[in-house]
């Protein structure tokens, strides 16, 4: 369990170290973190022949909101956004952070690190991809924004290319009326996800908007508009708070059909994660149109 | 390699081949420590086989059993998934760093008296995780703490009695847990692979004097591991007992286990010691340096160092004072020795017996040199396990037998 030899760079700027990236012609692997990478190198699953470090790049330590957004660089650890206040303007990641593995993980893990390694049962692209984030891509062509929604291929699979790094994301800063949910049910707490859900709420004046996105349920996090089940449940349920998850779980269950396009494994069947997936979807969807309606001043906090 | 220094605090820009040799600089358990290793050689071989440091165990090897677990700038972070060269200018603390051995840190006082291990495996990494939520997280509460510690496993089904040893110590503590209570600037030894790491914040280097072999010997801060303080009358003058002290080759002789192999000039030696203490064989290679020589003030101050092929240092700092008496002369032995490596794994107390006994044998072989004048034939033997079991009880038998003939 030692990794196979690596050369090691660790250049001191941005521009630095998409060069040599570059030049290692497809053979390198950008590392942060590491918290993901390591062990695949250390089962040697994956051999770079170099490996960039990029912790010494001081400009991708940025944190903090600018536009409407919060911006994380690719070296902001997940526990720095964990504790640090500014993390409120996005729910979502208060909510997503403490399931992503232990806090011995997230102290040397980031949120970018996460994100470019892309496995389809984690935590921090899901929530990327139902506030469709944006994400800063840097190659030797310069930076460009990628739609979280569009940056996630399949299973471990980006938009990022062999020169590519993925230097930060923004996400976008929650405003009145939104209102979110997460959960997720893992064999022990700091596995990877059976099935999870992440779910956001707006509401403005008698429209209700809302994103539901699954993840450990695909090769990849998916999002759907759930706005008609909402709006049908809601009818249903006669506007009714407590009975509005069950309301939802009919509507759901094809929404849940569609998404959940895993096959089982051993820890659990296609079927059974779908179950899991439309409990979840309901419940949080629900806490999500309540948060939301609290925030938009329709109902007393 | 190229190399430059980067500002506010962020590691040094490297470049290195995959046979290459990174340099990294770390502060280990308060010790500054520089180490050239594989860029693949992760944190927790880097202490374990490069520091002399295995306190910290090695479980899974890719980040799930959390037994590396370490202290990373003040926070846990498992040492199998960190490279040991993506942490230079970073502060480690392992658990050899979280309490002494007569002054334990709260948690492991508590974690003793909860039973809260068993085999002892997962222990380092369960005390510097609970040390990272305590001091981290103090609002945590009682309903958290099963999934706020379930980044450690336990395979003797310690859970409770774990759970209960942090929650007693962090109701113990509601002002937050105290610091690591062993760092210090100490030595740290690497094992026998010859890629020993240097214990060094630049006060301890080697001369350009053209002989790089003599050295700077530099004591650690704090606590030596044995404090030895003895006094022995001798039955002879003052002035023959100096003659011996005169003569370092001679005075060489007198300890036990010693050779004297080298004169390095500038009253630095290089010599060889060894200890037998039943199974346990250890062979130091050192120096020793007489930093004081003051006839006049009767005082003889040796610092010395030495390094076992196995991973275990020793340094010392011995004092030897004389005093005239009506029959002879007064000789006092004060050491302050500092162990480390798994030499330190011996008990405390029988560290200390085999330390206090070779002095009294090497107050006996003075004796013999400064009466006869001279060295006894062939260097004085180690102190062997019979010898010492032995010795208290001779001890015992003559002074039982002095007091009849009296």
């Amino acid at each position: 369990m030692k990794a196979a030899p690596f050369a090691y760079v660790r250049p001191s700027s941005l521009s630095d170290a998409i060069a040599e990236l570059a030049s290692t012609g497809g053979g390198g692997k950008v590392i942060a973190g590491g918290q993901s990478l390591v062990p695949v190198l250390a089962m040697r699953l994956a051999r770079p022949e170099t490996l960039v470090d990029i912790n010494a790049v001081a400009e991708l330590d940025r944190f903090g909101t600018a536009d409407g957004y919060l911006e994380i660089g690719a070296t902001v650890r997940q526990r720095r956004v964990e504790r640090d206040p500014v993390s409120a303007t996005v729910p979502l990641l208060g909510m997503a952070l403490p399931w992503v593995g232990h806090r011995e993980l997230r102290s040397r893990g980031t949120v970018c690190g996460s994100l470019a390694h892309a496995d389809p049962a984690a935590e921090l692209p899901a929530v990327a991809c139902c506030l469709n984030a944006e994400l800063t891509v840097t190659g030797t062509g310069g930076a460009r924004r990628v739609p979280a929604r569009e940056f996630f291929s399949g299973a471990m699979t980006t938009a990022l290319g062999p020169e590519d790094i993925l230097t930060a994301v923004r996400f976008p800063v929650a405003g009145k009326g939104e209102g979110f949910g997460f959960a997720e049910i893992a064999r022990r707490h700091g596995d990877f996800a059976l099935a999870g859900v992440v779910a956001r709420v707006r509401v403005r004046g008698t429209e209700t908007d809302a994103q539901l996105t699954g993840f450990g349920v695909s090769d990849r996090p998916v999002t759907r508009s759930a706005a008609g089940e909402l709006a049908a449940a809601l009818r249903e349920s006669g506007g009714e708070v407590s009975r509005l998850p069950g309301a939802l779980s009919d509507p759901l269950t094809a929404l849940a059909e569609e998404l959940v396009d895993t096959d089982g494994d051993a820890h659990a069947s296609r079927d059974y994660r779908r179950r899991l997936f439309r409990t979840l979807a309901s419940r949080e969807l629900s806490k999500a149109y309540e948060r939301a309606r609290r925030s938009a001043g329709e109902v007393d906090s | 390699m190229t190399e430059v220094l980067a500002e506010n605090g962020k590691p040094r820009a490297v470049k290195a081949a995959a046979d290459d040799l990174v340099e990294v600089r770390m502060t280990v358990n308060g010790t500054p420590a520089v180490l050239s290793l594989p860029a693949r050689v992760t944190l927790a071989d880097a202490l374990r086989d490069h520091l002399g440091l295995t306190g910290t165990h090695v479980g899974c090897e890719h980040g799930v059993c959390g037994m590396c677990t370490v202290l990373v700038d003040g926070e846990a972070a498992r040492a199998c998934l960190l490279f040991a060269v993506q942490l230079d200018g970073a502060d480690i603390v392992t658990v050899e760093g979280l309490g002494r051995p007569d002054d334990l840190h709260p948690l492991q006082e508590a974690f003793g008296r909860n039973h809260a291990l068993q085999c002892g495996f997962c222990t380092p990494g369960f005390l510097m995780s609970s040390y990272d939520l305590l001091s981290n997280q103090p609002e945590v509460t009682e309903e958290e703490l099963p999934a706020e510690l379930s980044g450690v496993i336990c395979r003797c089904t310690g859970y409770r009695n774990i759970l209960t040893a942090v929650r007693e110590t962090k109701s113990a503590h509601p002002g937050g847990i105290p610091a690591p209570g062993n760092c210090a600037h100490r030595a740290l030894v690497g094992r026998a692979t010859g890629q020993a790491g240097v214990s060094t914040d630049g006060r301890e280097v080697t001369e350009e004097t053209g002989d790089t072999r003599r050295i700077d010997i530099v004591l650690p801060d704090g606590d030596p591991t044995i404090a030895v303080d003895v006094g022995t009358e001798i039955g002879v003058p003052v002035d023959a007992v100096w003659r011996v002290f005169d003569d370092v080759s001679l005075l060489a002789r007198c300890l036990p286990g010693a050779e004297l192999t080298e004169d390095l000039g500038e009253d630095q030696y290089a010599g060889r010691a060894r200890v037998s203490v039943g199974p346990i064989k250890l062979a130091f290679k050192g120096v020793a340096h007489v930093v004081e020589h003051d006839r006049a003030g009767q005082r003889l101050r040796v610092l010395a160092q030495g390094q076992d092929t196995g991973g275990a240092q020793t340094q010392a700092d011995i004092v030897l004072r004389t005093e005239a008496t009506a029959t002879g002369t007064v000789m006092r032995a004060e050491a302050k020795v500092y162990l480390t490596g798994r030499i330190a794994q011996f008990g405390r107390a029988l560290a200390g017996d085999v330390s206090r006994r070779m002095f009294e044998q090497f107050a006996d072989a003075l004796r013999e040199t400064a009466t006869s004048g001279q060295a006894p034939t062939g260097p004085v033997a180690a102190p062997s396990a019979l010898k010492l079991l032995f010795a208290p009880l001779f001890d015992r038998i003559r002074t039982a037998l002095r007091r009849k003939s009296r």
